[in-house]
């Protein structure tokens, strides 16, 4: 395949992310923010942020299989992982962490461990999108191409 | 309610209750009767709905209990309106009845006392009348009686005494026969001698009574010797010879001779010891001829001398005829007098009984209670009782109860001095009474009577009228009903829109995999061409589906009210050009022509929600080109002033009379801005997309905006599409505060008109139209397309530039010639047959203009592409390049060849269809520009190409088809180009600045021979440096935060990281705490050594700080810090707050800004409240970012980072 078709299909699959609402303009900052200086800084980030999350997703789920589940703790962890999916732009995880919020503020358990796995579902979507994603840029940047940043075009 | 009062009236009738409650009965009988119907109506229908399903079952369950005590009401208030009648009824008949029978009882009792009174009085008169006539008579007795006895006085001798006796007894014979009325006179001398008169009134003879005179002195006894009076004499002296002589009753005339009577058949006669004080004395006796009492009064006859009595004469008159007068009296009503004396024994009464007791010792008086007479004996009786022996003088018992009759009873008192009588009136009630209480009781049979028929009317009247009210009610319970029914159905359908938000949501989940997979599949490059074109086609169809359900979130989202609409600043109409640019290209392959007419007096800055403006156009525009197969769509706009009149100016003849029904209530909108917001430089923006497609019929107009509404179902075939857009586009305008439409147009097609309300902001300085009209400009415009002609040489014309039009290429070619090649110019003149005459005019005007510049607009679709043929036309335009400048405008398909041959030949301005406004104005810029550079510098090199082949890049931002994936990446890389340009805000001037940058360094260099590939690399760089030092483009200044110290506490490491990186490409310094304590923590270490080491610092500040002028700022450590406000240990707010302690005091201030997730603005206001100076919300925006911390930081620090 050539370096043009794989930019291409880069391209593709970058907006597809976009259309599919999976990533915002946040993760356009991100990318923006990647330069010289710092060449991996969105895979560093995002790698931290699923680190972080995993992390999080972990202790929720631990807080709420707890017997009494204490929704003060619950709570923080939510808004923890909310604003870090912000941050990267993964507006699904985010949304689906505004829910929950709303759910954790309500203490309704039920609806608190759907959602719970409705963030799980919408964090490991991202992961595995954006891990498709750097697998495709370390493609690009393996036979030599360059990583152009996304522009939505709407 | 109603048995109380009935039951009042009924008490006087013992027979009645049990009546009433029959009737009562059957009156509530009735009224369950008028109910049961009801219940009936009311349950029939629910069993009919117990077929349909549970839920409805539930509901009209509900709702049919709703009617039943709505009914219930209904016969509650029937009810009370009945009561109320039954009192007011009731309270009427009792009202009449007593007033009838107590006045008329009153009257009739005042009646009957003096009926009563009048009976009592007559006997008493007369009993009085007797007394006197006795009275009188006895005085006349005495007076002759003592006249005679004077001539006769002292007689001494028998003879004498004989003679006396003889004169008295002729005497009192007279006085005896002239009273009829009277029983006996007696005279009973002193002597003991007594002469008496006596009738016997039962058989009817008259007697004269003497006794002998043998025994009797004629001297008598002295006038001393009172006490010689000795009653023995008369009665008790036996020596005594008493004779009877009957008399003639007129005559007085012996009959017979006198017989010898025995003392016992003696009448009474009245001795001394009845006058024992010398007084007239009465009383009554009673006498065995008679069978009634006798009256008997006695008088003592005095002598000459006064001194001494010398006979006394009694005179006993029979009551007899008061009793006859009382008999007669009562007769009539009844009842009975009677007359007692004080002792209470009977005088006289009104009966024949009996009024004297037979004893033994002959007959004696009879008490009134012991009376054979029943009533008499009751009525002594019941008075004895009730007042016991003290009977008052005057009695006056109405309701006196004698065995079980009711009577009056009245009694009088006649207070004589010797004889006190007694009179009393028995009188049965009912002879007075009778009738009345008879008729107080007809009357109130007929009372009731009538009031049960009044009330029975009523009520039928009530449930009559009440009926009409009950339907009414019926009427309204069922429209509760329905209004209730329609709500539910407005839930379901918010439900089903939500249901719609949710499963879209839901399926965009899987479609995103799809896509991804897809996208894999296509990026995999061991595909057969076949299957990378069926997987591309699968792609094309799940974006397609992709944006459908995009479009149906979109809706339900506005529907649920959930959208809200940005407002930002944006160019109006670079959004539209570029939208137009988008749509053009499908247009083109439609052979429709896409015409973008944007007034001049549009504002080029609003403020807004710039995709969702796009969005409905674009909606609307694909909706025109589905449907316009031929011909033209046409984006107009124009601006509303609120001036009316202008804007009346400003529109076009056909657009003013459509617009009148909504122009009415723009007027009210418009009112009301001028009321409301008259700071808020608010306008008024309509638009029209006029297509001439198939049209829509009249009839469908207002339907087509219903979600899931296409005019004719058919399209759905034909043209695909669910009949959404339309919906979310009359979504977003009603949003947006605007209205949309269909309205009439002539001719073929659709013309769908809005208008938007959008405010601009009131610093830009708007509409800044160049100046064309002083450089002499002459347009020659070839274009295919006839309506984007028009407009474009009406705009030209308006702003003073001399526009030739030419339809095809035989028409260019003869205006060309006309124009330009001067020296045969009357030639063709002749030659020209086919030029109209407005059109030559026009040449020859154009002919006046002093060193005219020619532009000429071809459009490559003149040229004959088809054949070989463009490139003798080519060669043939090429003439006149000297003379004029050529620009190209070309469809995004035209080939390479023809590109790189115009460029060849040095046609470097090309632009891309269709021709705008912008597009318009860049050209004849960059003509006015070359122009003045030609002038300086003489002949242009072929540097120019380059440059100008980069103008048409930058203005021409096309090739918009988002799911296209047969672009080369040429076009890619194109699109990309455009994008930074089109999407940020301010981008007028820095779009012209750009343009003038790259020409002035085009200009510069001298790679003449540049060839387009190099333009492209050299451009593509240059973007990718805009891209990735994106705050390059506003801010100018890539470290715009150059040399400010920055605290970031913020406990996600993600958004440290992003936050630090963020910052430090800015030039910012960073320090990065995990939590709100450590910035604390840090802030006062750092503070505290700050202090400390003041001077030290001051003396070292030239090669410590990078930053000389911020250690002016007294010891503050940091110059900003961004604090999240949800952290571990320590949260922003304890963080902010423990800061703002600590700084109280040092005169520090150091700017805190909130990093916060919460978007709410009381939110907001917390953090204010805690001590916070700004707010900023995640995700982190740059340019918000950097414009906030540059506005906090103070302003020595922005010019010291400029400088730097």
């Amino acid at each position: 395949m050539g370096l043009v078709k794989m930019q291409k299909s880069l391209q593709d699959y970058t907006k597809s992310l976009f259309l599919e609402g999976i990533l915002d303009s946040q993760f356009l900052q991100l990318q923006q923010l990647q330069d010289e200086s710092n060449p991996d800084f969105v895979s560093q980030v995002v790698t931290l942020f699923f680190q972080d999350s995993d992390r999080i997703l972990n202790d929720l789920s631990l807080s709420l299989d707890q017997q009494v589940v204490d929704f003060k703790k619950v709570d923080p962890h939510v808004h923890q992982l909310k604003g870090s999916s912000s941050s990267i732009g993964a507006q699904r995880v985010k949304n689906a962490c505004v829910v929950f919020r709303n759910f954790c503020e309500q203490q309704n358990i039920e609806a608190c461990h759907r959602w719970l796995q409705q963030v799980k579902q919408e964090y490991y979507l991202v992961k595995n999108r954006l891990e498709t994603l750097f697998k495709l840029e370390q493609q690009i940047v393996a036979s030599g191409g360059m990583i152009v940043a996304f522009e939505p075009g709407f | 309610m109603q048995r109380d009062s009935f039951s009042v009236s009924i008490e006087n009738l013992p027979d009645s209750p049990m009546g009433s409650n029959k009737k009562m009965n059957k009156v509530f009988d009735k009224m369950t009767q008028w109910v049961t119907p009801w219940r009936s109506n009311s349950e029939s229908p629910r069993e009919r709905m117990i077929l349909r399903g549970d839920v409805e079952q539930d509901e009209f369950q509900y709702a049919s209990s709703h009617c039943l005590s709505s009914y219930y009401s209904v016969f509650v208030v029937r009810l009370a309106i009945m009561v109320m009648l039954a009192i007011l009824i009731g309270l009427l008949t009792i009202l009449t009845w007593h007033f009838t029978r107590i006045y008329t009882k009153q009257s009739l009792q005042t009646l009957a006392y003096g009926l009563r009174y009048e009976l009592l009085q007559r006997p008493i008169l007369r009993m009085w009348s007797v007394l006197n006539t006795t009275s009188e008579l006895t005085t006349a007795q005495v007076k002759l009686s003592e006249y005679v006895i004077r001539k006769y006085d002292k007689p001494t001798t028998q003879e004498e005494l004989v003679e006396m006796y003889q004169a008295m007894k002729d005497v009192t014979w007279t006085l005896f026969a002239s009273a009829k009325a009277l029983n006996a006179i007696t005279i009973n001398y002193r002597n003991g001698f007594v002469q008496a008169f006596h009738r016997d009134t039962t058989t009817s003879s008259t007697f004269y009574i003497f006794s002998d005179l043998k025994n009797y002195s004629i001297s008598g006894t002295g006038p001393k010797d009172v006490n010689g009076w000795n009653n023995q004499t008369i009665h008790g002296n036996m020596s005594a010879i008493w004779y009877q002589q009957q008399l003639d009753p007129v005559t007085g005339a012996m009959l017979g001779k006198p017989r010898r009577i025995p003392p016992d058949d003696l009448i009474s006669i009245a001795g001394i010891s009845q006058v024992p004080d010398g007084e007239a004395s009465w009383h009554v006796t009673v006498s065995k001829y008679m069978d009634s009492p006798l009256l008997s009064a006695a008088l003592p006859v005095f002598d000459a001398s006064n001194k001494s009595i010398v006979a006394v004469v009694g005179v006993t008159t029979a009551l007899y005829s008061v009793g006859q007068l009382m008999r007669d009296l009562v007769e009539v009503h009844g009842g009975h007098i009677y007359l007692t004396s004080q002792e209470g024994y009977l005088l006289a009464t009104s009966t024949n009984g009996p009024l004297l007791r037979n004893t033994s010792k002959g007959p004696k008086l009879m008490k009134a209670t012991d009376s054979e007479e029943w009533a008499i004996k009751t009525g002594a009786q019941w008075l004895q009782k009730t007042y016991g022996n003290n009977l008052p003088h005057v009695v006056h018992a109405e309701n006196a109860r004698l065995g079980d009759q009711q009577y009056y009873i009245d009694s009088f008192y006649l207070n004589l001095k010797r004889l006190p009588i007694i009179g009393v009136v028995i009188i049965p009630r009912k002879f007075i009474m009778g009738k009345v209480d008879e008729r107080a009781f007809k009357t109130l049979v007929i009372l009731i009577s009538a009031s049960v028929c009044i009330f029975f009317i009523g009520c039928v009247c009530i449930l009559i009228l009440t009926n009409g009210v009950s339907k009414e009610m019926k009427l309204r319970a069922e429209l509760i009903r329905q209004l209730d029914a329609r709500r539910r159905a407005e839930a379901s359908s918010n439900y089903k829109s939500q249901f719609l938000a949710n499963m879209s949501h839901e399926l965009r989940t899987p479609m995103a995999a799809v896509i991804g997979l897809l996208d894999i599949l296509i990026s995999d490059d061991c595909l057969s061409n076949e299957q990378y074109a069926t997987v591309t086609q699968i792609r094309k169809c799940s974006t397609a589906l992709l944006r459908l359900l995009n479009n149906i979130l979109d809706l339900s989202k506005v529907e649920s009210g959930k959208l809200v609409l940005e407002e930002a600043e944006f160019d109006l109409g670079r959004e539209l050009e570029g939208l137009v640019d988008m749509f053009s290209v499908q247009c083109i392959n439609h052979n429709v022509e896409t015409v973008l007419d944007l007034s001049d007096d549009m504002p080029a800055l609003v403020r807004g929600d710039s995709a969702r403006l796009v969005q409905i156009f674009a909606n609307l525009i694909s909706n025109s080109i589905k449907f316009t197969t031929t011909g033209h769509i046409i984006l107009r706009g124009w601006c509303e002033n609120m001036n009316p009149l202008h804007d009346e100016m400003s529109l076009n003849v056909d657009r003013k009379k459509p617009l009148a029904p909504m122009k009415t209530k723009l007027v009210q909108h418009r009112n009301h801005f001028q009321k409301s917001c008259k700071n808020a430089n608010k306008m008024v923006l309509w638009f029209e997309v006029d297509d001439t497609g198939c049209g829509i019929d009249p009839s469908k107009w207002d339907s087509v905006f219903e979600s899931f509404e296409q005019a004719d179902p058919s399209t759905t075939r034909t043209h695909g599409g669910t009949g959404l857009g339309l919906c979310i586009v009359r979504n977003l305008v009603n949003k947006m505060g605007g209205e949309i439409k269909v309205v009439q147009k002539n001719g073929l097609g659709t013309l769908m008109r809005l208008y938007l309300i959008l405010s601009i902001p009131d610093t830009v300085e708007q509409n800044l139209q160049p100046d064309f009209s002083k450089y002499g400009l002459v347009v020659l415009l070839s274009m295919y397309g006839s309506t984007a002609r028009r407009i474009t040489s009406k705009w030209l014309r308006k702003h003073g530039i001399a526009t030739v039009e030419a339809s095809d290429w035989n028409e260019l070619t003869q205006i060309i010639r006309d124009l330009l090649e001067t020296g045969s110019r009357d030639n063709s003149f002749d030659s020209q047959h086919n030029i109209a005459d407005s059109l030559r005019a026009e040449l020859s005007t154009i002919q006046e203009i002093e060193n005219p510049v020619f532009v000429i607009m071809v459009d490559i679709g003149v040229l004959d592409l088809t054949t070989d043929i463009w490139k003798e036309q080519l060669n043939y335009l090429d003439r006149f390049s000297g003379k004029a400048k050529f620009a190209w405008l070309l469809k995004h398909d035209t080939s390479n060849t023809v590109k790189t041959e115009l460029r060849r030949k040095g046609h470097v301005m090309m632009v891309n269809k269709p021709l705008y406004k912008a597009k318009m104005i860049q050209i004849l810029e960059a003509v006015i520009k070359n122009r003045k550079r030609g002038l300086c510098n003489g002949i242009r090199n072929r540097g120019n190409g380059s440059d100008e082949s980069h103008d048409c890049l930058e203005i021409d931002p096309t090739h918009y088809d988002t799911c296209s994936s047969d672009d080369s990446s040429e076009t890619s890389g194109e699109k990309e180009g455009d994008k930074p340009v089109k999407s940020s805000t301010l981008l007028s001037p820095v779009l012209k600045n750009y343009l003038i940058d790259t020409t002035n360094r085009n200009d510069d260099s001298t790679s003449a021979s540049m060839t387009r590939k190099n333009t492209e690399e050299e451009d593509w760089k240059d973007r990718n440096n805009r891209l990735y030092s994106g705050i390059a483009l506003d801010g100018k200044n890539p470290k715009s935060l150059e040399g400010i110290r920055i605290l970031l506490a913020e406990d996600t490491p993600v958004l440290q990281r992003v936050a630090t990186i963020m910052l430090e490409k800015m030039g910012a310094t960073v320090t990065a705490v995990g939590d709100g304590q450590q910035a604390v923590d840090l802030l006062n270490f750092r503070s505290i050594n700050a202090q400390d080491s003041t001077q030290e610092q001051k003396s070292s500040e030239e090669e410590t700080n990078v930053n000389p002028q911020s250690s002016s700022r007294y010891s503050s450590p940091y110059d900003l810090i961004l604090m999240d406000c949800q952290m571990p240990k320590m949260d922003g707010y304890e963080a902010t707050k423990a800061i703002r302690r600590a700084e109280i005091g040092t005169g520090l201030h150091v700017p805190i800004v909130a990093l916060t997730a919460h978007a709410m603005s009381s939110d907001e206001a917390k953090c204010l409240e805690v001590g916070m100076d700004a707010y900023l919300t995640k995700p982190i925006d740059r340019k918000l970012m950097v414009s906030t911390i540059l506005s906090l930081t103070k302003p020595s620090t922005l010019v010291t980072s400029y400088s730097a």
